[in-house]
């Protein structure tokens, strides 16, 4: 999510929200507050996350035959 | 580090759409939108032939070359995830993608139809690995607990495989070698007699 070097932010496309008037901004505000609670940062985004578990290790077994 | 894939045996695949299903199950994916579809060649005919095809994670993803707005990113283990807060729903990834991967909630034109979604390799989003805003936009987070994709590990006749590319690779080697493929597969001729061959 980066073009030339900056990190995107979808909070611009709050700007005619917050033009809009009070009803609006109104709608726009738990939006901004639901986003925020749950982000990860862009690193986290792209850490790895498959792990060799048991799990996986019996997907492999089984699928060998 | 591990590449996540994807590899269909067209061989052993039955068109029984199971695939399809779970996907939709484990993720509660919306009407109208499939991440996973199987696609038949000659059906009905002999050396009719099925393929489950989602988006197929890209080295290169097209989908992100021509994303305007740049939501598609991928992770350490090359799977393309994308951010629904930052899709426009233009609908270029979809021209772009050469498997039909990306799906849009509505039926409309430039920027009407809706987020863009995907098969995400069962690895969620941006949002915090299993939490249930990431649960609700993109569905389960699978790969971070632990396991793969429902699509494959639910597969009946093991025609579907997902995981460490290098290792779903020695898997179909492994089984071609012993097996081997087509019409030269054990047991293809009492199946289907002499008269077709793949």
């Amino acid at each position: 999510m980066e073009k030339n070097g900056k990190p995107a932010d979808p909070s611009r496309r709050k700007f005619f929200g917050v033009l809009g008037g009070a009803s609006t901004a109104a709608l726009a505000a738990p939006l901004a507050v639901g986003e925020a609670e749950a982000k990860e940062s862009q690193n986290d985004q792209r850490k790895a996350r498959y792990r060799e578990t048991d799990h996986v290790k019996t997907f492999y077994r089984t699928n060998r035959y | 580090m591990a590449r996540m894939k994807f590899l269909c045996d067209a061989d052993r695949c039955i068109e029984c759409n199971a695939c399809v299903t779970a996907c939709k199950n484990e993720h509660e994916v919306p009407w109208g939108i499939n991440r996973r579809r199987v696609v038949t060649i000659n059906d009905g005919k002999p050396g009719e032939r099925s393929v489950s095809m989602a988006c197929m994670h890209c080295t290169d993803a097209p989908c992100a070359a021509v994303c305007p707005v740049d939501c598609f990113y991928t992770t350490a283990d090359a799977v393309v995830l994308h951010s629904k807060d930052l899709c426009i729903g233009c609908g270029y990834c979809f021209y772009a993608c050469p498997f039909g991967a990306p799906q849009y909630p509505k039926v409309g034109n430039f920027g009407s139809r809706g987020k863009m979604d995907k098969c995400t390799y069962c690895a969620g989003g941006p949002e915090a690995d299993n939490s249930s805003a990431e649960y609700a936009k993109y569905g389960a987070n699978r790969l971070a607990e632990g396991k793969l994709p429902i699509c494959a590990e639910m597969c009946s006749t093991k025609a579907l495989l997902a995981g460490d590319g290098a290792m779903i690779a020695t898997i179909y080697k492994e089984r071609v070698l012993k097996r081997g493929y087509g019409s030269g597969a054990w047991g293809w001729k009492v199946a289907y007699k002499e008269t077709i061959t793949v």
